[in-house]
């Protein structure tokens, strides 16, 4: 009893970084209909950004902040540069073109940070919050998950509230009619990839944060597939969705896989993969997505 | 339509072109292979480029694969990022075969073959429901799943869990009747271009890496003779036709679950052939060798080639083979700070060649090649 609620904060935890992931993903594809494979990389290079400047001696939390403006000024960039010109229905070259962001950035960051893992900072304060004999829920889970809350909080409340929130879902609802309403579509994808990014960051910020894990260039290609999975599960347009899958996924690698037997261990990731295509076979648009009727 | 009428009506001389063309092709490749079959190396400025055939018949492999993403991307449409599973797959089913029932190379083509293709066929059922972004989402996923797949410690005694499997117990050993060390000879002794043809008989080693590098081509050559027919066949067209507008290629009746998972099945086959060949090449199947930076490596081949054009695939074999290769061998270029050379220098290239190809020239090497032949013929 102990270990499965034990089990369950871990899921929690893990469940609460993939979700943060996953909302950019989601923020992006709301937005473009198309699935960024580079977001993973673009967080981690945020994520070093952060700690580099946290080495420089700037506080904490001051470099989280800088480091989620600077990578959401870079996905700014990188829009207007490789992904504006593209037609947003033909998905192959934008496919591709992520793929080679996601070789650049990830050489990138190895050729300035090296392969070495390094310790990030604690953004949390350590210990636990809760002990009853040996279960323990650390304060790190408390916060990851209340930051993931937050940030779906802080989104909702700018996608509805904002006039830059309501032309982003206007576009993202319906491309051609909100052009010819006014809106000015390119600024508002931009906007769209900019907060992904930021939120990305922070993602990946908490991520490596973990007391248990360190940074290192590769870090996100396991959570990116965990994410992604996450994004698919709740419906890739679905803000909410995506904490729930990423709650389900977390729920996924660290309470189902640990009490089947014939699946060992390290095949969590195989496990996220199934799942993927489990959902994705059965109910394409996810839990909370919404369908796409095509037409002649 | 209109190629078909062109081609039937060529004309004598244009066949005696063709016909031309291709015997300068396999000639250069014999005399490449004679060049650089002992290992032989550039040296431009510090640094020293590898040229030996162990590069070209590791190419020879990412080619097939290559070849097998030209099927299902470039043909048929599908976004389909998972070639690596597929290599992976054909390499450690032929490294089981030989290490472990000592088969000789070529009938382990017989199994990997079928079981690929039944095997794509099976994944690529979900693709029948799974469109564009979510497809390229899963079979992602696939290549990313791999390597912990064949690390399972319940497969072991077939894959040789973390330290792969060796199959060295396997010779190539060239048949007594080609005449490989007549040929050399032969080479050496003209004037002024000899010494580029090394000196002395050929060893035991250079004869069965000379053989291996003859026999990977004919097999080259025969996938691409069959992918050649596949596409200019009714099922090609078909397959053409889903790429083009898969709702009004189904109202023309075209059948879309069949041609799709027909080309799932091509497309690994191919996938598998070439990690059979990567095998034979290498001499271990290792789980390192098939991650999902090799499934990209491969669609950035395929892009640089020229997504949609058969010989792009040679290109970005050859792309895949030398470029990370070329760029870990340089140390030193005046001007270039060392750090930026030692890091990951090959996949920092490929992915600029990546994201610059598909902005300016989204045809690849391949149609910008022929645009420029189009323009210089009109020219004159």
């Amino acid at each position: 009893m102990d270990l499965l609620l034990q089990r369950i904060f871990d899921a929690i935890t893990n469940g609460s970084t993939y979700a943060l992931i996953a909302v950019a993903m989601v923020l992006i594809f709301k937005a473009t209909t198309l699935i960024n494979f580079a977001q993973g990389e673009q967080a981690m290079l945020g994520a070093f950004a952060v700690l580099q400047l946290w080495n420089w001696g700037i506080p904490m939390w001051w470099a989280v902040i800088i480091g989620m403006l600077f990578s959401a000024a870079l996905a700014a960039g990188l829009e207007r540069a490789f992904i504006r010109k593209f037609d947003p229905t033909d998905h192959l070259p934008l496919v591709i073109i992520t793929l080679g962001l996601f070789l650049v950035i990830n050489a990138i960051a190895a050729i300035i940070w090296r392969f070495d893992p390094q310790s990030f900072p604690q953004l949390f304060p350590s210990g636990n919050a809760f002990t009853y004999n040996n279960v323990r829920l650390s304060w790190y889970s408390i916060f990851a998950f209340g930051s993931c809350v937050l940030v779906l909080l802080i989104f909702q409340t700018l996608l509805t509230k904002t006039k830059v929130g309501l032309a982003f879902r206007a576009v993202s609802s319906n491309l051609e009619s909100s052009r010819l309403s006014g809106i000015n579509i390119g600024p508002t994808l931009q906007f769209g990839w900019a907060l992904a990014a930021a939120a990305g960051t922070l993602g990946a910020s908490i991520y490596a944060a973990n007391p248990v894990l360190q940074i290192e260039p590769s870090m996100m290609l396991r959570a990116l597939i965990f994410s992604v999975t996450a994004a698919a599960l709740g419906g890739l347009d679905s803000l909410w969705g995506a904490l729930i899958g990423g709650l389900t996924i977390g729920f996924v690698q660290s309470v189902v896989v640990q009490y089947i037997p014939f699946i060992p261990n390290e095949m969590s990731l195989s496990a996220a993969v199934v799942v993927l295509l489990i959902v994705l076979t059965l109910r394409p648009s996810g839990v909370l997505g919404t369908r796409t009727v095509e037409r002649v | 339509m209109l190629q078909r009428v062109q081609s039937t009506n060529e004309t004598r001389s244009e066949r005696n072109y063709q016909v031309a063309k291709w015997a300068c092709f396999v000639i250069s490749l014999l005399l490449i292979a004679f060049a650089y079959v002992d290992v032989g190396t550039i040296s431009i400025g510090s640094n020293n480029y590898n040229l030996s055939l162990i590069r070209l018949n590791k190419a020879i492999a990412y080619t097939i694969a290559i070849l097998g993403l030209q099927v299902v991307i470039g043909y048929t449409g599908q976004i389909a990022l998972g070639q690596s599973f597929f290599f992976g797959t054909g390499a450690y089913i032929s490294a089981w075969l030989i290490a472990d029932h000592s088969w000789p190379f070529l009938l382990t083509l017989l199994i990997v073959v079928p079981s690929c293709f039944l095997l794509g066929m099976v994944l690529g059922l979900p693709a029948l429901r799974i469109r564009g972004l979510y497809l390229a989402l899963l079979t992602f996923g696939l290549a990313a799943v791999f390597p912990s797949i064949v690390k399972l410690d319940k497969l072991y005694s077939y894959t040789g869990g973390a330290g792969g499997k060796l199959t060295s117990n396997y010779k190539f050993i060239a048949p007594a009747w080609l005449p490989f060390d007549e040929v050399a000879q032969a080479l050496q002794k003209i004037p002024l271009l000899g010494g580029f043809f090394g000196d002395g008989p050929l060893s035991t080693r250079e004869e069965s890496r000379l053989w291996k590098y003859i026999l990977f081509s004919l097999i080259a050559g025969l996938c691409f003779w069959l992918v050649h027919n596949l596409i200019h066949s009714r099922p090609g067209r078909a397959m053409r036709a889903i790429r083009d507008n898969e709702t009004s290629a189904a109202t023309s009746g075209v059948n879309l679950a069949i041609t799709k998972t027909l080309s799932f099945g091509v497309a690994s086959a191919l996938g598998g052939v070439g990690g059979a060949i990567y095998v034979a090449e290498v001499g271990i199947a290792s789980p390192d060798d098939f991650s999902s930076l090799v499934a990209i490596y491969l669609i950035v081949g395929l892009v640089v080639g020229g997504v949609g054009t058969l010989p792009g695939a040679v290109v970005g074999g050859l792309i895949y083979a030398l470029v990370p290769d070329w760029a870990s061998s340089t140390q030193s270029i005046s001007f270039v700070p060392e750090r930026w050379l030692q890091g990951p220098t090959g996949s920092l290239i490929l992915g600029i060649l990546l994201i610059v190809l598909t902005l300016f020239l989204p045809g690849g090497v391949v149609a910008g090649w022929r645009r420029l032949k189009s323009k210089m013929i009109a020219k004159q």
